[in-house]
Order: structure tokens, then C-alpha cells, then sequence
């Protein structure tokens, strides 16, 4: 058979100076499910963008449908026949689904636009590929999942024979994945075929018929789903031997942060937190368990002093943190890492070094006397780059310019660049790929082993269940539900207190947080 | 690493080709503004060009003009670092100029004090001029482009006021004061010329900016705010402190202007509008260096020059006016937005006329 994208030792250097991609080769036949697999940073990204012409290639030799190509724009990507779905999606919120699936092709009788025509064709290619989504309401009201169903509607709109899905299930709930692999055999069975990018080893398995690995910028191989296992795919990723296992921890030290009868309002004055009480001891991770919404993160920020508290005490080893602000409290050892890297954890524009300076701005060692101490700044940059392995060219690097794990590992460096006393950590590995997860994880270890008491949210119970010592789980603002972690405690079990199907009793609670 | 290949140095290399190619292209369009509206379009382009620098006189009112541009250009700047978009500069120059006014119209303005007193008295009113939108929006959640504005029309007016009602010499009408002492006026540094104390100020200013920025606690906590005010709250840096701070260190520029007009061999008094409305393009100068302190003189050198040269070729040959609004206006759009050298793709687009690809452009 005749492949029918062919990219041959394809070559990018941003001007930044990072070789995103030396000389990679892919290979994609027709009417098959092609992965590509890699660590965030491996290029992946920046080889798509190549084959739907957002990036010139610097080298290298594109082939499509047996003609050599070069595409100078997405437009001519997409004349061609090849429809892109980016992780974020460019649709138009206040449009209806039709009008952003036909936005810039649309059917026309005379110069009116054929509204008629615009939801008939919408409806009959949906129902073609089992895409299902209302065309009428507005896409700003649809949820994520059926964002993503009108993206691929708009690329089959246009006559794609190939679909490119970057990380499509990185939004997306179990359900909706599975809805999702649906549509993409359906796409596949008649005669489309699929370029899957992602990092989720069991997705890929199940839905590719091949892989392409990524790592460095470099292609290290291609295998057949079938012939592969999750621990092999792991391994030709990252390189490595990875193991995604992390030790408890060891013994009970006193109590270190406490958090009595809080209650935190929300800016209408609606309660979002009521009567929380629970104690974290040093050397202990507590995992805040529940769906996205019922407080947790409330709580982590009330504590991290960026959001008020309407009723209630917090102590950090006895000490009253409410009178503190921020500065004071990280004074004290609080470190946080937070949940939305780009929009609090960093600031995108400014450089690595700074960024990684930004907490420590009273600090003798870089600022004396008002006056930065650029030297030191930079030493303690390139240390921390060492030592939580971050990719980047130089500490002047404007932060813009690294992938998502690593700009995640520069927050984690400068978060747990010195011992804290107390972790803050909310979703610390969203988007981030498994060799940097692991590392995550056991920079979070090894902050607690280092007598850290840890708060830890997150959507992943895999995550919430591999780290914790001891779990609460949310429910409306509330606690319902407190666990000791053990093999034995499951993400079903979890899942029912966390839907409000169950309750445990208050001293139920009160024994396990004792 | 060496030069060549640093990639900072390789973006600033890009950058300096953008500027450069706008300026050609502006140029360009000038020069056919000319062609159509001058008897010698020749002569009179040629004065554009070249008229700065046809005596001492006239390039010591180019270097004139390029110490003001610098010096509104930095207050714009070291604001919209912070990422505020206080239009304040003006009211803050007019209310710079009179304080300093005051100083060197009482007695202390035949002394030897007049200067340095005059310039921070001025710097202390403009600073105080710049905190008010600061403290406004921080307090009060006030937009600090409204609220400097309107300062902005206050001061010019107050100062055009009491310059008429109460300074001006009475009974002769005039809308100026009397010339001040001369221990109130810059020395020239060029005899009969405008080369004055102004430039060396600017280069100071130039010099303390960038330092203040890049090599304080301060600038840092002041662009790490400007970059994502949010990512700032949660380090622990108080915003609107830092916001309140940027506001008016600018305003102290600002003030510093005002002194720098009134002191100045230009007018060593303070008159009606002044100003000329100078003051409000140091936005257009901030904006074309990127808010970079030490890129702003180096603008300022080249649009006061074709400023000024306009203005003489407005004086000078038959060409209206209004030509140096229209290079201006080109070189706004060129620079500040997005321009970039026409590339390859660029035009074998413009030479490949495909049926569907029109087809598709309509449908657009």
C-alpha cells in the first residue's frame, strides 16, 4: 500500500534555538488510526503544525497522496484535505453549532445565507459519523465534549480525508472518550484516516492501529498496537525504566497545619466551603477528593491567603495564618503550587530565572538593599534547572518558549526549591507528560519525607489515590467522607461519596483525620 | 555563545529591519504625499531629508525635540511595562511646568537654587499628579485611562488659566509669563543654539529608567505585575501597590518634562499650550520601542527628525502641513502593528491568480 503522508528527516529550529523537531520520519497509510506518542516537548506538537502548515520546516521532505508538498499556511492544509483539531479549540462561543461548523465555507443561495441548507448538511454529516450534537444551540453552551464533535464536523465540513487530534482526550471525561472513539472507528470505516497525538498510554493501545514514538525531537521508532504493551510504549518514550509507584510515608509526626470550622463564601455571598475541619500532620499528604467544584480548590486557596474567609481558623504548627498575607505566609514555609500554571504560576513573558525568583524577592542572598544580585539570580536558576531537569536553552529563556511539562517543573522548582513547611498542590500534573509526572511526584515525596505537611487536590483519583496518605472528599462544600489509604480503598468507593450517594457518619470522619 | 547566533541578538537584528523597512516605506508614501501636492517636489523632499541638519540652529531644535520625546517616551514606557494605561503624561508636564514656574518667578528663581529646585519641585508635582489615577484605580477600581485623561484636559486648562487670569505680565495680553531670571534657564551648551541641559537630563533619564527596571527589586516586582498581575498576588507581590508605584514614578518623569520645557533655551517661561501636544506622542514612541527604556532615545532620535524636518518643509517649501500627520499615521500603522517584511510566500501569492482561490476569498 501506498502511505499516503509520508514526512521525511524533517527538521525545526523555533528562533528561540530549540530544535523541536531533527529529522523525523512519519509514515501514515490510509484509512488507519496513526498514533503519535511522546512526552510533552518531544516535538509532537510542532510536527503537526508542520503537516497543517502553522510552521515551515526547516528540512526535510513532506510527501502527500505521492506528491511532494509544502504547506505555507493552514488554509492550503486544509484545500488539501487534511483538518487539524487543536487541544484548544478556535470556535466562535456566541455562534450556534452549524454556524461555527460552516463559519467562512458557508452554502449560499445568490448572496443570502443558506441557513436551511447550513443545519441540513451539519445534521447529515453528524449522522454520518456518529458525531452527535444539537446544531442549534450556542457552542459557548455545549459542553467540552460536543466543542470538540462540532471541530471535527468543521474539518469534515471541509472535505478532510485526514484529521489531526491533538490530545483530544486530555478535556475530556471517561464517558465522553469513549463516545469519542466511537466517532473516530465510525471515521475510520468509511475511509478517513486519523492522526492521533497523545500521551495516555491505555487510549492509544485501544484506539491506534499504529504508534510513532517521540522523544527529544527525534522519532525512535514505529511499532503495531498489537505487538506493544503499555510498559514497552513507556519505556521507548521516556527512555527509561519509568515506575509510576511512590512510597508512603513512613511514620505519624505531630500535627502540623489544622483547619477548624472554616467557611468561605463566595463573591455572591453564596456558601461554596461550610464547616470544614481537618488536620494534616507533618510528613503527611492529605488528597482532597471530589468533583471539580465542590470546594477543595476554594479551600487550598483560603489557605494559600488569595481568597477571604468568612468564618473559621486556620493554624500552621499552632501559628494563626488568617491575620497573614501572602509574602508573610510563604515566609512562614508555604509553597503552592497551583492549579492553572499559565494563568497564577508563572508569568508567561518574563524569564525562567525570574520566574523561579519571583517568591523570594526579601530574600538577602538575591536582592540586597533593593538592588538585584543578577549573579546569584542566575546560579540559583541554572541549580534548579539541574537539578528538576528542565528543558531549556538558557535561565534567560522567556518561560513562553517551553512546553507545558516543563513550565510545570519550573514552578515545582521554585516551589520546593527550599523546604516548605506546608505544600499546597492543585492538579500538579494536568497536561503533563509521564516522565515529568514522575518526577512531579517524587519532588512531592520528597517534600514530604522532608516534614512537609501536604494538601494535594486533583481530577486524577489514580493520582489522588497513588500519593495520599489520607484522603476527605468533598461534596457540596462539605466533607462527607474521610479515608485512611489502603490498597483496598478504590476510585468506585470514592466515586460514591463523591456523587453524594453516600455519607459517612461525622465521627466516622473525625476517626480517620484524628 | 557568540554573537551571531544568540538568538537575542539575531530577534533584535529582526527588529531593527522591521523599523528600518517602515521607515523606508513611510518615506516612500511621503514622498508621494509630496509629488502630488508641491510645484518642486524634488527641493521640497529634499528638506525633509536633510533640513535638520542645514545649521547648527536647526539640529539643536532636532536634539531639542529628541530630549522631550525621550523623556515622554520613558514615562509611557515604564506605565505600560506595568501594564497600565495611564494617558496621563501631559497633565503631568503641565503641572510640572508650573510648579517649577512658581520657583523661578518667586525669589528663589535668581538664585543659584532656581534649577535643581525647580526640577524637583516639578518632579514631586508630576509624581503626585500620576498617583491620583493610580490610587483611584487601586481604591476605587476607577479606569485609569479615563481618569488620566481627564486630568489631562484639567491641568491644561487650570495652567492655560492662570496663565492668562493671574501670570501673564497685566495689561499686556499676552499668553505667556515673563522670561524667567537666567539662573532659571538651562545653560546652552552650544552657544545660540537650543542644544541645552534637556538632552543630558534625557540621557539620565534614559540611563536611571533602565536601571530602575532591570536592576532593582523594584522593576522586577513592577514587570512580573505588568507580565500577569495574578501570577504576582500568588508570589506575594501586592499589585496594586506596585501599580500605585509605576503610576507615579512616571508621573515624576513626567514633572521632570514640564521643568525640562519651562527651564529650557526654547521658552524659559511658561506659555499657553506649550506643549505642542509632544507630550501625548511619547505613546506613539513608547509604543514603536517596545517599552524598552533604552530603545526609546533611538526612536525619538529618528522621529524627531522627521518631525522636525517636516516642520521646516512646511515653513520652507509649499508642501502643507499636514504631510508629518500623515508619515505619522503611516509609521504608527507600520510599526506598531505587526508588519513584517514581505516574504517569499507573500509573492507567489500575489502572482498566482487561481479561480477556486478567489472563489474562496469571496466566500471569506
Amino acid at each position: 500500500m501506498v502511505p499516503l503522508i509520508q514526512a521525511k528527516s524533517i527538521s525545526k529550529t523555533y528562533p528561540g534555538g530549540t530544535l523541536a523537531n531533527d529529522r523525523v520520519d512519519l509514515t501514515v497509510m490510509p484509512g488507519e488510526v496513526h498514533a503519535v506518542i511522546g512526552e510533552n516537548g518531544a516535538g509532537k506538537s510542532t510536527l503537526m503544525k508542520i503537516l497543517f502548515g502553522v510552521e515551515q520546516p526547516d528540512s526535510g521532505e513532506l510527501i502527500y497522496d505521492g506528491k511532494p508538498v509544502g504547506f505555507a499556511k493552514p488554509r492550503e492544509a486544509i484545500d488539501a484535505g487534511i483538518g487539524m483539531v487543536f487541544q484548544h479549540f478556535s470556535l466562535v462561543p456566541s455562534f450556534s453549532v452549524y454556524e461555527n461548523v460552516v463559519l467562512g465555507a458557508e452554502p449560499r443561495t445568490g448572496i443570502r445565507f443558506d441557513r436551511e441548507k447550513a443545519i441540513a448538511e451539519v445534521e447529515a454529516l453528524s449522522e454520518k459519523y456518529r458525531l452527535k450534537v444539537d446544531p442549534l444551540p450556542p457552542v459557548g453552551r455545549i459542553p467540552v465534549g460536543q466543542q470538540q464533535r462540532v471541530e471535527i464536523l468543521k474539518a469534515l465540513y471541509r472535505n478532510a480525508r485526514v484529521l489531526i487530534l491533538d490530545e483530544p482526550t486530555a478535556v475530556l471525561a471517561p464517558q465522553e472518550v469513549e463516545e469519542l472513539f466511537v466517532a473516530v472507528r465510525s471515521l475510520v470505516a468509511q475511509g478517513k484516516t486519523v492522526i492521533f497525538i497523545a500521551h495516555k498510554l491505555p487510549e492509544v493501545l485501544e484506539i491506534s492501529d499504529r504508534i510513532t514514538v517521540m522523544r527529544g525531537g527525534r522519532t525512535v521508532g514505529e511499532v503495531l498496537s498489537r505487538d506493544v504493551d503499555e510498559h514497552g510504549l513507556a519505556t521507548m518514550m521516556v527512555g527509561r525504566e519509568v515506575t509510576l509507584r511512590v512510597d508512603r510515608a513512613k511514620d505519624e509526626g505531630p500535627v502540623s497545619l489544622e483547619v477548624k470550622g472554616l467557611h468561605i463564601h463566595g463573591e455572591s455571598g453564596a456558601p461554596i466551603c461550610q464547616d470544614l475541619n481537618l488536620r494534616v500532620r507533618k510528613g503527611e499528604i492529605l488528597g482532597l477528593v471530589g468533583v471539580e467544584g465542590n470546594g477543595q480548590s476554594e479551600l487550598i486557596e483560603a489557605v494559600a491567603g488569595l481568597r477571604s474567609v468568612a468564618d473559621g481558623a486556620i493554624y500552621v504548627d499552632g501559628k494563626d495564618l488568617l491575620p497573614l498575607d501572602v509574602k508573610a505566609r510563604r515566609n512562614i514555609g508555604l509553597a503552592s503550587i497551583p492549579e492553572d500554571r499559565i494563568a497564577r504560576g508563572l508569568a508567561v513573558g518574563a524569564s525562567v530565572a525570574e520566574n523561579m525568583v519571583a517568591t523570594r524577592l526579601d530574600d538577602e542572598r538575591f536582592v540586597r538593599r533593593g538592588l538585584l544580585d543578577l549573579k546569584a539570580i542566575r546560579a540559583q536558576a541554572e541549580q534548579l534547572i539541574g537539578r528538576f531537569s528542565v528543558k531549556v536553552g538558557s535561565p534567560a529563556s522567556a518561560i513562553g518558549t517551553l512546553s507545558g511539562g516543563n513550565m510545570q517543573k519550573v514552578v515545582v522548582a521554585r516551589e520546593l526549591a527550599e523546604q516548605p513547611k506546608l505544600l499546597l498542590v492543585n492538579q500538579p500534573t494536568r497536561g503533563v507528560d509521564l516522565g515529568a509526572t514522575e518526577f512531579i511526584w517524587k519532588s512531592i515525596t520528597g517534600a514530604r519525607d522532608g516534614g512537609a505537611a501536604v494538601l494535594l487536590c486533583s481530577a486524577d483519583l489514580g493520582e489522588l489515590l497513588a500519593l495520599s496518605d489520607r484522603l476527605v472528599v468533598f461534596y457540596r462544600g462539605r466533607i462527607v467522607a474521610a479515608f485512611v489509604n489502603s490498597d483496598e480503598l478504590t476510585p468506585e468507593t470514592l466515586g460514591r461519596y463523591m456523587l453524594g450517594i453516600e455519607t459517612q457518619s461525622p465521627e466516622t470522619v473525625r476517626a480517620a483525620l484524628k | 555563545m557568540s554573537l551571531r547566533t544568540d538568538p537575542r541578538f539575531k530577534a533584535a537584528g529582526k527588529e531593527i529591519g522591521r523599523a528600518v523597512a517602515a521607515l523606508a516605506v513611510a518615506l516612500l508614501v511621503t514622498f508621494v504625499v509630496v509629488l502630488l501636492t508641491s510645484q518642486d517636489p524634488i527641493k521640497a523632499f529634499g528638506t525633509l531629508l536633510t533640513a535638520p541638519f542645514s545649521s547648527m540652529r536647526t539640529t539643536g531644535l532636532w536634539i531639542d525635540e529628541v530630549a522631550k520625546l525621550t523623556l515622554t517616551g520613558l514615562a509611557f514606557a515604564l506605565v505600560f511595562q506595568a501594564r497600565q494605561f495611564s494617558m496621563g503624561v501631559q497633565g503631568q508636564v503641565y503641572v510640572g511646568a508650573l510648579f517649577a514656574t512658581f520657583i523661578a518667578l518667586s525669589p528663589l528663581g535668581a538664585t543659584l537654587l532656581a534649577l535643581p529646585l525647580g526640577i524637583l519641585v516639578a518632579m514631586l508635582a508630576g509624581a503626585a499628579y500620576g498617583f491620583i489615577p493610580g490610587y483611584a484605580k487601586a481604591r476605587f477600581g476607577a479606569n485609569e485611562i479615563v481618569s488620566s485623561l481627564m486630568l489631562n484636559y484639567l491641568a491644561i486648562k487650570v495652567v492655560n488659566y492662570l496663565i492668562r487670569a493671574h501670570l501673564a505680565p497685566t495689561g499686556t495680553g499676552q499668553l505667556m509669563t515673563e522670561k524667567f531670571p537666567a539662573q532659571s534657564i538651562f545653560p546652552a551648551l552650544l552657544p545660540n543654539t537650543r542644544f541645552d541641559l534637556g538632552i543630558v537630563i534625557a540621557v539620565l533619564s534614559v540611563a536611571a529608567v533602565w536601571f530602575l527596571l532591570y536592576r532593582t527589586r523594584w522593576g522586577l516586582k513592577l514587570r512580573l505585575v505588568g507580565h500577569n498581575a495574578r501570577f504576582a498576588e500568588y508570589a506575594g507581590i501586592p499589585s496594586s501597590l506596585t501599580m500605585i508605584s509605576a503610576m507615579t514614578a512616571a508621573g515624576a518623569i513626567g514633572g521632570l518634562l514640564g521643568a525640562v520645557y519651562v527651564h529650557g533655551r526654547a521658552f524659559g517661561r511658561l506659555a499657553i499650550d506649550f506643549d505642542g501636544n509632544l507630550a501625548f506622542e511619547g505613546i506613539l514612541v513608547a509604543i514603536v520601542a517596545r517599552d524598552r527604556p533604552l530603545v526609546v532615545p533611538i526612536v525619538a532620535l529618528f522621529y524627531g527628525y522627521l518631525r522636525q524636518g517636516a516642520q521646516l518643509m512646511a515653513i520652507r517649501s509649499d508642501v502643507p502641513s499636514e504631510v508629518i500627520s500623515i508619515v505619522q499615521a503611516i509609521i504608527i500603522l507600520l510599526v506598531a502593528s505587526s508588519f513584517t517584511i514581505p516574504g517569499k510566500a507573500f509573492w507567489v501569492r500575489l502572482f498566482r491568480f487561481g479561480p477556486a482561490r478567489t472563489v474562496e476569498a469571496a466566500g471569506k
